[in-house]
C-alpha cells in the first residue's frame, strides 16, 4: 500500500527517532494498511544483525531475522543434540497466516510487536521463556521477558521510539520436550487458539495464545495429568485466588482473571473448548 | 532518493520517492506491467515477482528496499523466443482465464518447480496460498503447474527443459 505521508527512507542506524518515526523491518504489515502518522521509514537492516545466534546461553534471534529465516535454521555444534525443541520453530513459523512469499521478508521482532494474540512468533518466544532486549532511544538497554511484552491486542510494553533489538531463548528452555496443539478456522489461516507444552525438567510449562487477548502461562512443579492441567484453566477462569490457592503461576491473567479473545477467527466459546482440549492433550503427551 | 536495483538482469538507477513500493517502480518506472497491483494490501499475490531468488509480494516492499539486490519479473520467463514450461503450462490447462492473477501464480510456480521439480497436488496449492484467483480458476491453475513439472521432467538430461536457458543460467 503507499504510504503518501511518507517522506523519508532512511537506515536506522544513526537515526535519532522522533515521532512520526517507524521501525522498518519487513513491511509486511507496515504497508498493508494505511499508516497516517508517519513520516520516515528507519530500516532496521541497516543495523546488519545476525539473524540467529548461537550461544551457550541460548539461541538470539535478531529483530531483523525473517520468518523463513527461523524456520530453515539448525543448530550446530552440542546444540544439534541437546536442543529438543527446535522442531518447535517451525511449527510456529507454519502457524502464521502468512504464505512462504510472506514469511521471506516478515521478521520475528515484527511480529511479536505487532502483539497480535494469534502472534505465533509471540507463541513461540513466550513459550520458550523468552526474553526481549529493548533499545531505548537514549542508549539505554532493558530487557523484557516475552510473557510479559505483550500486554493486549496491538499493545506492548515498548515506550516510544523503544526498540526491539533481539529475542533470546534460553538453553534451559530449549532442551525440554514440546507438544504443540493450534486450531484455525481453515488450514493455513490465523490461529483461533495455540497452545504449547514444554517439559522443564520435572515441571511443564503450558503456555496459551490466540485465544486470549495475551499469552497466559501456566507452570506447574510436576507433570499434571490431563485433568489437573485444565483444572488450572478452570481455576484460572474463576479468579486470582483460585488459581493461587492451587500453586499455580498464571502468568498473563488480565485483572487475575482468564479472557478469552473475541474477533471473527473464532467466537470465545470455541476458543475456551478447543484451548480446553489442547490443555488436555499437551499434558498427556509430555506426561511419559 | 537513488536506487539502483537489477531487473531481469539488467541494472537500473532511478532518483525515487521515499514512499514509492517496488511494484509501482517496476510498472510505472521501468515499465514492466506485467506485475499487477492488485489489493495494495499483500492479500492476492498478483504482484508476486522474486527479490534475490526468493519471491515476495512487491506491493509490500519499497523500491529502496530493493536497492542494490536483484529482481526478476513475469517478462524474464520467456527465454529466446520461447515460453518457459510453466507459461506453456498455463496456455495448455487454460490457467490464463481472466489473467490478472496469472504473473504472480507464474513467479510462484516457477519458483516451485525449481526447488522441487514433482510436486504433488498438495505442495502446488500450499504454495500458491496467499494468492487470490479472481476468476475462482484454482483447478486450472494447479493442472497447468502439474503441465509444467511433467514436460520438464520429460525434457532429455542436458536439454534445457524447454526453457531455451543455457546450462548455469537462471
Amino acid at each position: 500500500m503507499d504510504l503518501e505521508t511518507i517522506t523519508e527512507y532512511r537506515p536506522a542506524p544513526g537515526a535519532a527517532w522522533q515521532p512520526g518515526d517507524a521501525w522498518l523491518g519487513g513491511g509486511t504489515w507496515l504497508f498493508s494498511e494505511p499508516q497516517p502518522g508517519l513520516r520516515r521509514l528507519l530500516d532496521l537492516r541497516g543495523f546488519g544483525w545476525a539473524p540467529l545466534t548461537e550461544s551457550r546461553g541460548g539461541l538470539e534471534i535478531a529483530a531483523t531475522c525473517t520468518i523463513a529465516e527461523l524456520a530453515r535454521w539448525r543448530p550446530g555444534g552440542p546444540a544439534a543434540v541437546a536442543w529438543a525443541t527446535v522442531p518447535l520453530l517451525r511449527q510456529c513459523c507454519d502457524a502464521l497466516l502468512a504464505s512462504f512469499k510472506v514469511q521471506n521478508m516478515a521478521t520475528v521482532g515484527g511480529n511479536i510487536c505487532l502483539a497480535l494474540p494469534a502472534g505465533a512468533m509471540t507463541s513461540l518466544a513466550a513459550a520458550l521463556d523468552g526474553v526481549t532486549t529493548l533499545w531505548s532511544p537514549g542508549g539505554g538497554v532493558r530487557e523484557v521477558p516475552v510473557i510479559g511484552f505483550v500486554t493486549g491486542p496491538g499493545t506492548t510494553v515498548l515506550r516510544p521510539g523503544e526498540l526491539l533489538r533481539s529475542v533470546t531463548l534460553p538453553d534451559a528452555s530449549l532442551r525440554g520436550r514440546t507438544a504443540f496443539r493450534q486450531a484455525s478456522l481453515s488450514r493455513l489461516g490465523r490461529s483461533a487458539a495455540l497452545v504449547i507444552g514444554r517439559t522443564d525438567g520435572p515441571g511443564l510449562v503450558i503456555t496459551v495464545t490466540a485465544a486470549t487477548p495475551r499469552p497466559v502461562q501456566f507452570r506447574f512443579a510436576a507433570r499434571p495429568s490431563p485433568d489437573e492441567a485444565t483444572a488450572a484453566l478452570d481455576r484460572a477462569g474463576l479468579d486470582r485466588a483460585g488459581l493461587d490457592g492451587a500453586g499455580l503461576d498464571g502468568a498473563g491473567l488480565d485483572g487475575g482473571h482468564l479472557t478469552w479473545h473475541d474477533d471473527v477467527h473464532g467466537a470465545p466459546a470455541w476458543r475456551a473448548a478447543m484451548t480446553r482440549r489442547f490443555v488436555a492433550e499437551v499434558a498427556a503427551e509430555l506426561r511419559e | 532518493m537513488q536506487i539502483t536495483m537489477t531487473v531481469n538482469g539488467v541494472s537500473h538507477t532511478r532518483d525515487v520517492e521515499a514512499r514509492l513500493l517496488l511494484i509501482h517502480f517496476l510498472r510505472d518506472e521501468l515499465r514492466l506491467t506485467g506485475s499487477h497491483w492488485g489489493c495494495d494490501t499483500s492479500n492476492c499475490g498478483a504482484c508476486v515477482v522474486w527479490l534475490d531468488e526468493t519471491p515476495v509480494k512487491s506491493c509490500t516492499v519499497l523500491a529502496a528496499m530493493a536497492d542494490g539486490r536483484r529482481v526478476r519479473t513475469v517478462e524474464d520467463l520467456a527465454r529466446g523466443g520461447r515460453l518457459d514450461p510453466v507459461q506453456q503450462g498455463f496456455a495448455e490447462c487454460h490457467g490464463l482465464q481472466c489473467g490478472f492473477c496469472t504473473p504472480g501464480m507464474m513467479m510462484t510456480a516457477r519458483w516451485l518447480l525449481d526447488h522441487h521439480p514433482d510436486p504433488s497436488v498438495a505442495e502446488i496449492r500450499e504454495a500458491l496460498s496467499g494468492q487470490l484467483c479472481r476468476c475462482t480458476g484454482y483447478e486450472n491453475i494447479v493442472r497447468s503447474v502439474r503441465w509444467a513439472s511433467e514436460h520438464e521432467a520429460a525434457q532429455p538430461a542436458g536439454g534445457d527443459g524447454g526453457t531455451g536457458r543455457q546450462a548455469g543460467e537462471r
